[in-house]
């Protein structure tokens, strides 16, 4: 498989998201202009402090401002508009402009590391951190080393399950595990559920719901099957939104029973609000390789700027200690799952209420329900056929 | 230096701005929709492949939604706009002020926080309107959110304001003694409006509806967030291009058929103006 064709096939496969709206894009446009413009001036700015390309977790302000307590300098920060996005930023030359970056499993070791726009990391100080880590982490951890397992490339820090929510008040977690994604197929829920439009998901979950792998090459009758699916599931559909949500709202106010894409990230926030009943799901079993779930891990890099080199591996180092670690988990007001809660030290920093909204008693298996995030063959295809079928909904 | 030379000079800074910040852009963006689908190069390579997709793959229902609710908008909005603008005239002076900022107020509001208080006001259950109509009455409503309806109501919630000052504005633009010499004569009172008051009004209302008509194609949240997307719009589509799918040309062939579109309508509602009139030159 050629770069250009990896890069095209990843730059459809960005896990979380915020959901993207005209805002988004033309905030990532005039961005992109104005780091564009930037660009001359960063050799005179070396002294603005770490310049972080990352998800929102790792913007929290209490993060940035422990690191300024820390440094004497106060790192900056864009959110990600989404994966493929800001990879191809660093491709296209803002490797002088950032110093960390925070994306989902693959593109670490598929894209960023081969074309040389991440630094690599020094072993014997950054392996023993993998150490602290739950045992699903332990060395050698693929998704952390470059494909030779020559090189490691990066922290493992946020991961969960991201499948779909119920209302557990009409379904119980019981039947919605064991039922799976065919819940959606049982015409006793249409008009009953809602989508959550992080729409590269939507297509993995529309091909788990068809019996597709969907992480594994697809034959002519998969591609039927996945338009016959696609159509049902979003013909059938109650709302469809990018927001989770006004889809927490949705079911607690009766008008949908579940929805897909969900999992903590998009349910621990109301759960934590004492909405119980919002329950995120990982099917117990599926099609892909006989699991039903997809487990998403997020990698955190240097990028390869030599003007803060040595910062952004103290910034990454840094980030992994339990106080930085527990807002990272706590970010941007979700609760979320980090590596190092494996350490007893950040497990005792949350209380039985928070480990309950994120449903930590089930999380193992949550996990060892899923398949790890990866790359979808053939996506253009599924998602031309997934977003010919939202154009014909109404 | 000749009067001449000395606007050119004046002009160029604004000529200079216009062609980075507004032509370039544009031009950029046509040459990519004649790029190869899902390349991420421009080159001298061209194509009408992402021209022809837009016609053969399923984008009429965007463009029928984006452009049938932008003249649906359009057209209730200046419905309300004309007597609410004749009252307002009316009562110049007269709390006209309070009302009209009453009206502009909303405008000062980010979109998406207004829509979202709109959805807690349609929520089927626990909604605003829905709850109080139940308490009160003891009357039960269908939801208005996630429909068709909804995405119609936040279209003209929204760019009702955008109408009703330019109508404002034309409504000022009529001397009432043209009326009082109309009914003087025996005119009815719809031939007072049909000859006299909505031709005089015509530069404000050309321009509300442009302004109406315009933001409604490019409008995303209405259908976003108070119609769960019942319907695709045309900058959705777009948008799903652009990020999603990747592919930057069929983006682009769908932006260039948007602001073509735009153009058909826009250019000779534009040639109806009368600006020095407008501005009373």
């Amino acid at each position: 498989m050629t770069a250009s064709r990896l890069l095209h096939q990843m730059a459809r496969s960005n896990p979380l998201r915020s959901g993207p709206n005209r805002r988004h894009v033309l905030g990532g446009l005039a961005a992109s202009v104005a780091a564009s413009a930037a660009l001359p001036r960063m050799g005179h700015a070396q002294d603005d402090g770490l310049a972080l390309l990352t998800w929102d977790a790792y913007a929290d302000p209490r993060l940035l401002d422990m690191w300024r307590e820390k440094t004497g300098v106060a790192p900056r920060y864009e959110i990600h508009i989404s994966d493929p996005t800001s990879v191809n930023r660093l491709r296209a030359g803002e490797t002088a402009v950032w110093d960390f970056v925070n994306l989902n499993n693959p593109w670490a070791r598929e894209i960023l590391w081969p074309e040389g726009l991440i630094y690599d990391l020094p072993r014997d100080r950054f392996e023993p951190l993998y150490a602290q880590m739950f045992e699903k982490f332990a060395m050698p951890y693929d998704w952390a080393l470059s494909k030779d397992g020559n090189n490691l490339l990066g922290v493992v820090q946020r991961f969960e399950t991201f499948d779909f929510v119920v209302n557990s008040d009409v379904i119980s977690p019981e039947l919605a595990k064991n039922e799976g994604w065919d819940l959606f197929n049982n015409p006793d829920f249409a008009g009953r559920y809602g989508i959550l439009a992080y729409e590269d998901w939507n297509v993995m979950d529309i091909c788990m719901g068809a019996g597709i792998h969907p992480f594994k090459p697809k034959s002519d009758a998969d591609f039927t099957k996945f338009e016959e699916t696609a159509r049902r599931w979003i013909d059938n559909a109650k709302l469809i939104t990018t927001d989770f949500v006004q889809l927490n709202l949705a079911m607690l106010n009766g008008e949908i029973d579940l929805y897909f894409t969900g999992g903590t990230y998009t349910a621990s926030s109301a759960r934590a609000e004492g909405a119980t009943n919002i329950y995120a799901i990982t099917p117990s079993s599926g099609p892909a390789d006989g699991k039903g779930g997809i487990n998403w891990i997020e990698l955190n890099s240097a990028v390869a700027n030599p003007a803060r080199k040595e910062a952004a591996f103290d910034f990454l180092e840094w980030i992994t200690t339990p106080d930085a670690a527990e807002i990272i988990a706590r970010g941007n007001g979700n609760l979320q799952p980090v590596s190092q809660m494996a350490q007893d030290e950040v497990l005792s920093r949350f209380s039985t209420e928070e480990l309950d909204a994120i449903q930590w008693d089930e999380f193992d298996e949550r996990i060892s329900n899923a398949v790890e995030f990866d790359i979808v063959p053939d996506y253009d295809r599924l998602y031309d056929i997934y977003s010919a079928a939202i154009r014909d909904r109404g | 230096m000749n009067q001449q030379r000395l606007g050119l000079l004046f002009m160029a800074p604004v000529a200079l701005f216009l062609l980075v910040g507004f032509v370039s852009p544009i031009v950029i963006v046509g040459w990519y929709s004649l790029m190869e689908p899902r390349s991420f190069e421009l080159t001298t390579v061209f194509t009408l492949a992402n021209y022809r997709t837009a016609f053969t793959e399923g984008y009429e229902a965007p463009f029928f939604w984006s452009l049938g609710g932008a003249a649906v908008t359009t057209l209730t909005c200046l419905l309300l706009a004309w007597p609410t603008a004749r009252i307002l005239h009316a009562l110049a002076g007269r709390g006209a002020a309070v009302i009209t900022a009453l009206i502009a107020a909303p405008i000062f509001i980010s979109e998406s926080v207004r829509l979202f208080g709109m959805s807690l006001f349609l929520m089927p259950g626990g909604g605003i309107l829905a709850g109080t109509l139940r308490t009160l009455f003891d009357v039960n409503i269908g939801s208005v959110l996630n429909t068709k309806l909804g995405v119609y109501l936040g279209l003209v919630y929204v760019h009702f304001p955008f109408v009703l000052f330019p109508v404002l504005l034309g409504v000022a633009l009529i001397p009432p003694d043209r009326i009082d010499a109309a009914r003087d004569l025996g005119a009815s009172r719809w031939q007072v409006l049909r000859e006299i008051e909505l031709p005089l009004a015509l530069p404000g209302l050309v321009i509300g509806g442009l302004l109406a008509f315009v933001l409604c194609i490019g409008a995303n949240a209405e259908a976003a967030i108070l119609g769960g997307q019942t319907v695709t719009v045309l900058t959705r589509a777009i948008e799903q291009r652009f990020s999603y799918a990747q592919d930057w040309p069929m983006g682009a062939a769908l932006t260039i058929l948007v602001i073509a579109m735009t153009a058909v309508f826009v250019f000779p509602a534009l040639a109806r103006l009368d600006l020095n009139r407008l501005i009373r030159r």
